[in-house]
């Protein structure tokens, strides 16, 4: 009776403390501190008409080909990605107020929800964010410009004196949904470019290529 | 009757636009055919290099990319990418083997239709009986350098992909110069092929999928 007891109650230990952890924000260490939310503009890449050598995980699948991004006299932006022997998979356009165009996804892959996630993932390397609500915080090693979304937070983390992006992090309340990696910058776009997804496999990574 | 009025401007205009890039309409199209299959019966290989342009219209520019092509009677087709990015494609029968700059990967031209297609159309061109494909319907153009071939896929999944693919037909060594693959978007791929070498000696070992 009593090992059935210290049985039950290290069970309960565990399950409490499993419990806890997963309530936990990862975020919950930051400080909220005065700063200039703009800075992170500078990070926001000057796409002209630059050309990306792409890879796609997705689930068990893998795409390859070439991304490119253009600006188009009206200032919107066209992101289009073929295979290399150049058949399309989409083109999507984003304009200057923040507004989507879906022009073409292969039938196969247009469902809601692939337009969705792909959107929200090029709205990240864009970095157009809508700075009215968003707040610094720091931790003892980054500076994060913290914008809210409907269902958590954007964290646009850099090093200290925001010189330097580290990454962007999409995220629930408590844990990161989407990392973004934006590396290396010449001519105002940065060399690589790498999108992970944290709770299913769905990863992009770029490559900068001449044309 | 302005219908009518309307299908012969466009009729007038077409014809027009044929004649202005000196391509006039093939009349007998069994003979290009015959000397099609009689030139092809002596091409054993080719190998040369392409230049491929991805035309996106509403964009108003292009994306180039550079490789090297390499074909081997009876079915076996290389392309190798080399420019802006790596990008290797190898059909040898129906299997195909593809490999990029993170992956190698093989598949089987039987469970994919599209790749299915491009390896029968880059087989019926060099064997000389791309006019026989039935998934296509095609008219025939000329002028005194080329024959000029318009095919129009008959099957629904493949018009999703393909508009029109044109091939430009070399009428020296009846050879392809170029395909053009327009798509439903107004967007369109060409390939030509240069530096050709006909019957050069390619070993197997260019064609292996495994």
């Amino acid at each position: 009776m009593r090992i059935f007891r210290m049985r039950y109650l290290w069970l309960n230990s565990v399950l409490l403390v499993t419990l806890l952890t997963s309530c936990t924000s990862v975020y919950k260490g930051l400080r909220r501190t005065e700063g200039n939310v703009d800075c992170i503009r500078q990070f926001s890449p000057a796409f002209d008409a630059t050309l990306y050598s792409t890879q796609v995980n997705i689930l068990k699948h893998h795409l390859s080909g070439l991304l490119f991004f253009k600006q188009m006299p009206d200032s919107s932006l066209r992101v289009v990605f073929a295979n290399e022997m150049g058949f399309k998979f989409f083109d999507f356009e984003f304009d200057k107020q923040g507004n989507f165009t879906k022009h073409y996804l292969l039938p196969r892959m247009d469902k809601k929800a692939v337009v969705t996630t792909l959107r929200k993932d090029f709205e990240l390397v864009l970095l157009r964010p809508d700075l009215r609500q968003a707040h610094v915080a720091t931790d003892s090693r980054y500076r994060y410009t913290v914008v809210p979304t409907e269902k958590g937070h954007n964290y646009y983390i850099t090093d200290s004196a925001c010189t330097q992006l580290v990454r962007i992090e999409k995220s629930s309340v408590r844990k990161p949904v989407v990392k973004v990696w934006m590396e290396h910058y010449t001519q105002g776009t940065p060399d690589t470019i790498r999108i992970e997804h944290q709770h299913f496999r769905f990863n992009i990574s770029l490559q900068k290529t001449h044309r | 009757m302005c219908k009518w009025m309307m299908i012969g401007v466009i009729s007038l205009l077409s014809l027009q636009l044929h004649a202005q890039s000196g391509f006039k309409p093939v009349t007998d199209l069994s003979v290009v055919k015959k000397e099609f299959a009689r030139a092809a019966q002596q091409t054993q290989s080719i190998q040369c290099d392409f230049v491929q342009e991805k035309n996106l219209s509403m964009l108003s520019d292009k994306i180039t990319s550079k490789g090297k092509f390499w074909f081997k009677r009876e079915n076996k087709v290389r392309m190798e990418y080399q420019q802006p990015s790596y990008y290797l494609l190898v059909m040898n029968g129906k299997d195909i083997r593809i490999k990029d700059a993170q992956k190698e990967s093989k598949v089987s031209g039987k469970n994919n239709k599209l790749f299915e297609q491009i390896n029968k159309i880059t087989v019926d061109c060099v064997r000389g009986t791309v006019l026989d494909n039935t998934d296509f319907t095609t008219k025939a153009y000329e002028n005194a350098q080329s024959y000029r071939l318009e095919m129009v896929p008959v099957n629904k999944a493949m018009a999703g992909y393909f508009k029109t693919i044109t091939l430009v037909v070399d009428k020296k060594d009846f050879t392809v110069s170029s395909i053009t693959m327009a798509e439903p978007s107004g967007d369109d791929t060409n390939i030509s092929f240069l530096h050709k070498q006909v019957n050069a000696n390619i070993p197997d070992a260019v064609f292996v999928v495994k």
